[in-house]
């Protein structure tokens, strides 16, 4: 408790200090700038080292203080989500439910939205990061994903009077709505360019714009449109896989191995009693019905 | 910090900076005319529209833009109303820069005496004459420190548009923290073209104030 | 009868996680504009003296808060320091380090033309009573400076409940985010909650400002005369 207050006092000071430093002074701050710059090339390595090093509970540590920090969506039916009474649902809640329950710790949920999600972890701001997270090259650069849960693709949605079943040929005076920082933002703006993009921050937002016929399709991960097309009237996924097959999976801190460890563990040993199985059943049989339970789910950290 | 990031980014911040000065600067010529028009109804106490303007004063002036526009953008769709993303920065703008520069506005034509019409007539002038020569100009003087304060205000108030996916500056820093996890590039860059957008507004302010100042008090 | 999502308001606890991010967003306001009288009036003593340093310095700080927005700096306080020093901070925090440093700017400019607008005489006057300098301030200056400060003070509380409305941009769950969680949760029965819970919000907003703002006229309009 008492560190706790230091630390804040700490951190009000920093971050003031900080912000006079990084702002004062129109005339002086080129120079300032300039010499952060060289300073901080000389010493990037070191000092990511040191900063994430402080930047996340080890296991140990979780352990002894009792709760877990997890982020999710709280706007991402039917994976993350809150409900009327005001508690976490959805899949990947399902899981955070477990991690909380086998390390024996209370859970402490934090919203994210998708393109805070490596920022998240990274500042410490959370321990594990289970919202959706499609594993990727570059983000497995910034973060340390466990064993995959769920399978996914791309797959883009559309208004079913106007069904978009390609991408080449796109209409150049429609836009397609993507969620900053998701996997979709990134592939369309690599390999469609001249698509234009309307982004958005959160999942609620961008649904709620492509309800209002902002844009003419939303692309995202294929198992959130095909959820949209079949709980609501009058869209239709007209194509539901694109780019790469890739695994959704929990995400830690750079470097944190103790959480890391105990995470793969975790999904290996549940695997055992068919878990995720239960998962999807408990949260996404009634959107998706039985059918894709097969394609959907990863068992045990196994992609087949 | 890295240079080539920098270099990289640069491009991206200046056609957002064309994006937000755009919406800003119409957004804000409609708060003047909005707030000119509903002044004046105030002033002259135009009957049946000085309660509707009151109202709609008070109404903008004491809720946040961003839920302004998130009723604009994401509500009224559901009516059938639909407008794109910059359409809206631009119409929030508008609306709730005209409430705020309506008070300005009006504290200006309420500092200027009334007496002053009854002079006016009494030297021949037509109260048309009388409001465009005498008291306009009086009230625009007086008006400019509150007026300055609006256009910072509002051009500062730009960077909520990031949330109705308008590609701003705010948006543009988001984003590429988002895609790419260059936070401070990206945070660095975000700050040095907030200044280079709202310093000359900032220091040609300050002058025009005291041109102003300096005009009214005399030598 | 379509009632355009006004009718989630009574399903369930979402009224009251209503008031509840409501809350979230008044409590910010409170801490941020106590803290900032505070520090304000430390401030704005400052500007009174005539060092060129003192000058200086408090003159880039009130030049940064009047031109920086404050969602910059929120994102320059929430990821940035955290980033650069490697510490966990709390949004909420975050939030309140933000309006603190720019209620701080306007309270001690506030506080530095209530001083100086205090004509010399009344020094003197005090001087001649026999009055300590300490005694001066105590009965003289302060009471005075405090009439003319508490309607800005008030006015300032109502601007940063409605800059709060930012904070849910750093994942703070506001009134805001919960009526998105609520319009998201009810997407098939409710399809146009969009604007039914938007057009709530717009009304809490007002009703809890426009008191308030009220308040703040009609103290300024009594002590001014």
């Amino acid at each position: 408790m008492k560190r706790n207050l230091v630390q804040k006092i700490a951190s009000v000071v920093a971050a003031g200090t900080l912000m006079m430093g990084a702002l004062s002074g129109c005339g002086a701050s080129n120079a300032s700038v300039d010499s952060n710059e060289s300073n901080a090339t000389v010493e990037s390595t070191d000092s990511s080292v040191t900063a994430e090093s402080a930047g996340y509970r080890t296991l140990d540590e979780i352990k002894e203080s009792g709760t877990i920090n997890i982020g999710v969506f709280s706007d991402k039916s039917p994976f993350g989500y809150v409900d009327e009474n005001g508690e976490y649902q959805g899949y990947d809640v399902y899981f955070a439910e477990r991690i909380g329950k086998d390390l024996g710790v209370d859970i402490n949920y934090v919203s994210t939205e998708a393109a805070s999600r490596i920022e998240y972890l990274q500042t410490g701001k959370v321990d594990i990061i289970l919202a959706n997270f499609t594993v990727t090259e570059e983000r497995a650069e910034e973060v340390d994903f466990a064993l995959p849960y769920m399978n996914v693709a791309l797959g883009v949605v559309s208004h079913d009077d106007n069904v978009v079943t390609s991408l080449d040929n796109f209409p150049e005076d429609e836009e397609i709505i993507v969620i900053s920082g998701t996997t979709a933002e990134t592939y369309l703006e690599k390999n469609y360019p001249n698509i234009k993009l309307q982004k958005y921050d959160a999942y609620a937002e961008a649904k709620t714009a492509f309800e209002n016929r902002n844009a003419i399709a939303w692309a995202n991960d294929n198992t959130e449109v095909i959820a949209f097309a079949i709980e609501n009237e009058g869209y239709e996924v007209g194509i539901p896989s694109l780019g790469s097959a890739d695994t959704i999976a929990p995400a830690v801190t750079k470097g944190n191995s103790s959480l890391l460890d105990w995470l793969n563990d975790e999904i290996k040993s549940i695997g055992a009693e068919n878990f995720f199985h239960a998962d999807y059943e408990a949260t996404l049989l009634d959107t998706y019905g039985a059918d894709y339970e097969d394609t959907l789910v990863v068992e045990g950290g196994e992609v087949k | 910090m890295n240079r080539d990031v920098i270099v990289e980014y640069v491009p991206l911040y200046v056609e957002a900076l064309g994006r937000t000065v755009h919406i800003g600067l119409v957004g804000i010529l409609g708060a003047i005319l909005l707030g000119l028009g509903s002044s004046l109804i105030l002033y002259f106490q135009v009957k049946g529209f000085r309660r509707l303007t009151r109202a709609y004063i008070e109404l903008f002036r004491n809720t946040p833009l961003l839920v302004q526009l998130f009723f604009l953008y994401f509500g009224l769709p559901k009516l059938g109303l639909r407008i794109t993303a910059d359409f809206c920065g631009m119409l929030g703008l508008a609306l709730i820069g005209g409430s705020y520069m309506a008070e300005t506005f009006r504290s200006g034509l309420e500092a200027v005496d009334r007496i002053q019409f009854e002079s006016a007539k009494s030297l021949g002038m037509s109260p048309w004459q009388t409001f465009f020569y005498v008291i306009l100009p009086q009230a625009v003087s007086t008006s400019v420190p509150g007026f300055v304060a609006n256009m910072i205000f509002l051009l500062k108030e730009t960077s909520v548009f990031s949330a109705i996916s308008v590609m701003d500056l705010m948006f543009t820093a988001k984003d590429l923290i988002g895609m790419e996890y260059k936070t401070m590039e990206a945070l660095t860059l975000l700050v040095v073209f907030y200044l280079i957008m709202l310093l000359p507004v900032s220091v040609l302010g300050s002058l025009v104030e005291r041109r102003v100042r300096y005009g009214s008090y005399g030598d | 009868m379509d009632l355009m999502g006004i009718e989630l308001l009574f399903k369930g606890q979402n009224f009251l996680r209503i008031l509840g991010g409501l809350w979230v967003s008044v409590r910010i306001s409170l801490i941020s504009v106590a803290i900032s009288i505070g520090l304000g009036l430390l401030v704005g003593a400052l500007m009174t003296l005539r060092r060129p340093v003192v000058r200086a310095i408090t003159r880039v700080y009130l030049e940064i808060v009047r031109i920086m927005p404050q969602m910059v700096l929120l994102f320059i306080v929430y990821f940035g320091t955290t980033r650069a020093f490697g510490i966990h901070m709390e949004a909420e925090l975050a939030a309140i380090i933000v309006f603190v440093f720019w209620g701080t700017a306007e309270m001690g400019d506030l506080v530095r033309s209530a001083l100086i607008s205090i004509p010399k005489h009344q020094y003197e006057s005090a001087k001649a009573l026999g009055l300590s300098r300490a005694q001066t301030y105590r009965y003289i200056i302060l009471p005075q400076t405090l009439r003319r400060l508490l309607p800005l003070s008030i006015n300032l509380i109502t601007r940063m409940i409605k800059t709060t409305s930012l904070v849910m941009m750093v994942g703070i769950v506001e009134v805001l985010k919960v009526t998105q969680q609520i319009i998201e949760a009810n997407r098939r029965t409710s399809p146009n909650a969009a604007f039914g819970m938007f057009a709530v919000v717009f009304v809490i907003y007002f009703l809890v400002c426009w008191p308030i703002s009220m308040l703040s006229k009609k103290l300024e309009k009594r002590w001014s005369e």
